[in-house]
């Protein structure tokens, strides 16, 4: 049971990170609204790109553009919480997002001190339109509370040229996000970015996430490569486990059988009785998993650390790990006692 | 078939080992068990009665010879048909009870029940019943290590009608208790041969309980000398 309970505790420790640093590695590069997203060339996610913001300019003036809006992403602090700001040109935010005040205003100005914060961190630190909060170590006032249905709700947004100040990104931005005229045209848009500006990346915003793919494909690899082994490694232990445990009671089921249970009744006995067993196990495993994780953050990127993520998938998907590794684990010894023969045990012990 | 006997052996033959080690535990047994009545299997230790108890059972395979329960015979039978045989038409008493130390008395006797798929509360009154029967009421949630040997035996004998077999095979009954429970034991036997009309078959060296049995088969290694 305890044994199980640890592979449930590995699988849901290992499944909650990765999803954890999916969610936000990936949140971040897919819902910042716009046709096209413009990365440094080789960068995996935007908040370790740079790219000159003078190529806003010279992305606008191809044809068939309509926004080419820089966007400079950073991990910072607010309040004693660490979350993505994302510094936007205030004049660009209706055309790139989708959002709803709860109360108070976007920010509108390239004022400094002043900040729009998401739902969820407005949630988290407690602080309403009107309030202040400490944005890497300095006082802002809350212009209001925004909700977007996306990662932006646990993130602040202030104007473009604080945020290039604040991280030293003078004359730089982390992207650039670009909305087309017609989006029939976005490939030859996307076609003459890259010609124009070889040091840069152009792609469809839905590419996005692909295009981190890589980082977050090699890190399920390892994953999956974790979870077999542990697994592997539970189901021997468990079998052999289960093999002694059995030994020890093979009178029992030699009784059994001398008093009429055929060999499926003794398998069936058994497998249900590790099936219970396991349901424990994994029940086990799941309380000690939410317990832990809850109370733990980890890193995503550079100093940022946030809350693991739980995905209810995960815990459904531990579950039936518990519950195979309980079933496979049984079958091999409760195929074994079923041979049992009572004469020899009678006679032998 | 003859009706009369339940259970029919012809050149019934178990050997153990191989080689110079070669064990012949029975030697060309062939013998008929009348319906309804009390055998009685003498023989000193090593003659082979535990042996061809566990034939007739069907717990163990002959070597050689046949074994027919009711006209059918028993020694083609799979592992499948043989289980049924056991579970609804034969009984087994062991000498050491044999009883699961980690169920409770009652729990104990609706074993046979529990495996032919008896309703719960059908196999609990049964049990309860025999329980009653056999003098242990009171003590169906014990454990049996919690019981005295005689008590233990009696668990055993309830366990073994608790499908109403039509055969009860009992192996040194008597074996582990002392003079009073062995009488009481017997009594207990007779009562449900001559009540439920149940054949029973005792292999035992004890010589009051074969003067007492109306028929008796005495071994000597492996081989019948007189029935």
């Amino acid at each position: 049971m305890i044994g199980l309970a640890a592979l449930i505790l590995t699988y849901v420790s290992v499944q909650s990170l990765v999803s954890t640093l999916e969610i936000n590695i990936a949140g971040s590069v897919s819902s910042l609204g716009g046709e096209i997203d413009v990365w440094a060339k080789g960068a995996s996610y935007p908040l370790i790109s740079k790219i000159n913001e003078s190529y806003a300019g010279v992305i606008k003036s191809i044809h068939g553009v309509a926004l080419a809006a820089p966007i400079t992403l950073a991990p910072l602090t607010i309040d004693s919480n660490e979350a993505v700001v994302a510094g936007i040109v205030p004049d660009q935010l209706p055309a790139l997002l989708n959002y709803t005040m709860l109360a108070g205003t976007m920010i509108t100005s390239n004022q400094s001190g002043i900040l729009s914060i998401g739902k969820l961190l407005s949630a988290t630190v407690v602080k309403h339109a009107g309030q202040t909060v400490l944005l890497n170590g300095a006082n802002y006032s809350i212009s209001g509370v925004y909700q977007t249905n996306s990662w932006l709700d646990y993130s602040v947004i202030i104007p473009h040229i604080v945020a290039q100040r604040m991280i030293g990104l003078q004359g730089g931005t982390s992207m650039i996000v670009v909305i087309t005229k017609d989006p029939r045209s976005i490939d030859n848009v996307i076609g003459e970015i890259r010609a124009l500006l070889p040091g840069v990346d152009a792609f469809r915003r839905t590419d996005a996430p692909s295009n981190i793919s890589p980082i977050l494909a090699s890190l399920e690899a390892i994953t999956t490569d974790i979870v077999a082994i542990v697994t592997l490694a539970a189901v021997l232990g468990i079998m052999n486990s289960n093999l002694n445990n059995l030994r020890e009671r093979m009178r029992a089921f030699a009784i059994f059988k001398a008093t009429g249970a055929s060999s499926s009744q003794i398998i069936r006995l058994v497998l249900y009785e590790s099936l219970l067993i396991g349901a424990l196990g994994t029940l086990l495993g799941l309380g000690v998993s939410y317990t832990v994780l809850k109370s733990v953050s980890i890193p995503v990127v550079q100093t940022i650390n946030v809350s693991v993520i739980l995905v209810p998938s995960t815990f459904i998907y531990a579950t039936i790990l518990g519950l195979s590794v309980s079933f496979v684990a049984a079958l091999y010894p409760a195929l074994r006692i079923a041979k049992v023969r009572p004469q020899e045990v009678f006679r032998f012990g | 078939m003859d009706d009369k006997f339940i259970l029919r052996t012809e050149g019934l033959g178990k050997t153990y080992g191989n080689g110079p080690e070669r064990t012949i535990a029975l030697d060309s047994v062939s013998l008929k068990i009348a319906r309804g009545k009390l055998l009685a299997l003498y023989g000193p230790s090593g003659s082979g009665k535990t042996t061809l108890l566990f034939l007739l059972g069907g717990l163990d395979k002959p070597t050689s010879g046949k074994i027919y329960f009711n006209g059918v015979e028993v020694t083609s039978m799979n592992e499948r048909r043989l289980s049924r045989l056991r579970r609804n038409a034969i009984g087994f008493v062991f000498q050491n009870y044999n009883l699961v130390d980690e169920l409770t008395v009652l729990e104990n006797v609706m074993l046979t029940m529990m495996f032919e798929g008896k309703p719960g509360a059908e196999r609990r009154d049964r049990a309860e019943e025999l329980l009653r029967r056999v003098g242990i009421a009171g003590k169906e949630r014990r454990r049996p290590s919690q019981l005295s040997a005689g008590e233990q035996q009696r668990v055993a004998v309830a366990r073994a009608v608790a499908n109403r077999p039509e055969l009860v095979l009992m192996d040194e009954p008597t074996g582990n208790l002392d003079q009073e429970n062995s009488q009481q034991l017997m009594r207990l036997v007779t009562e449900m041969v001559q009540g439920e009309g149940t054949t029973c078959v005792v292999a035992t060296h004890n010589l009051e309980i074969v003067n007492e049995a109306p028929s008796k088969v005495v071994l000597k290694s492996g081989r019948i000398v007189s029935s």
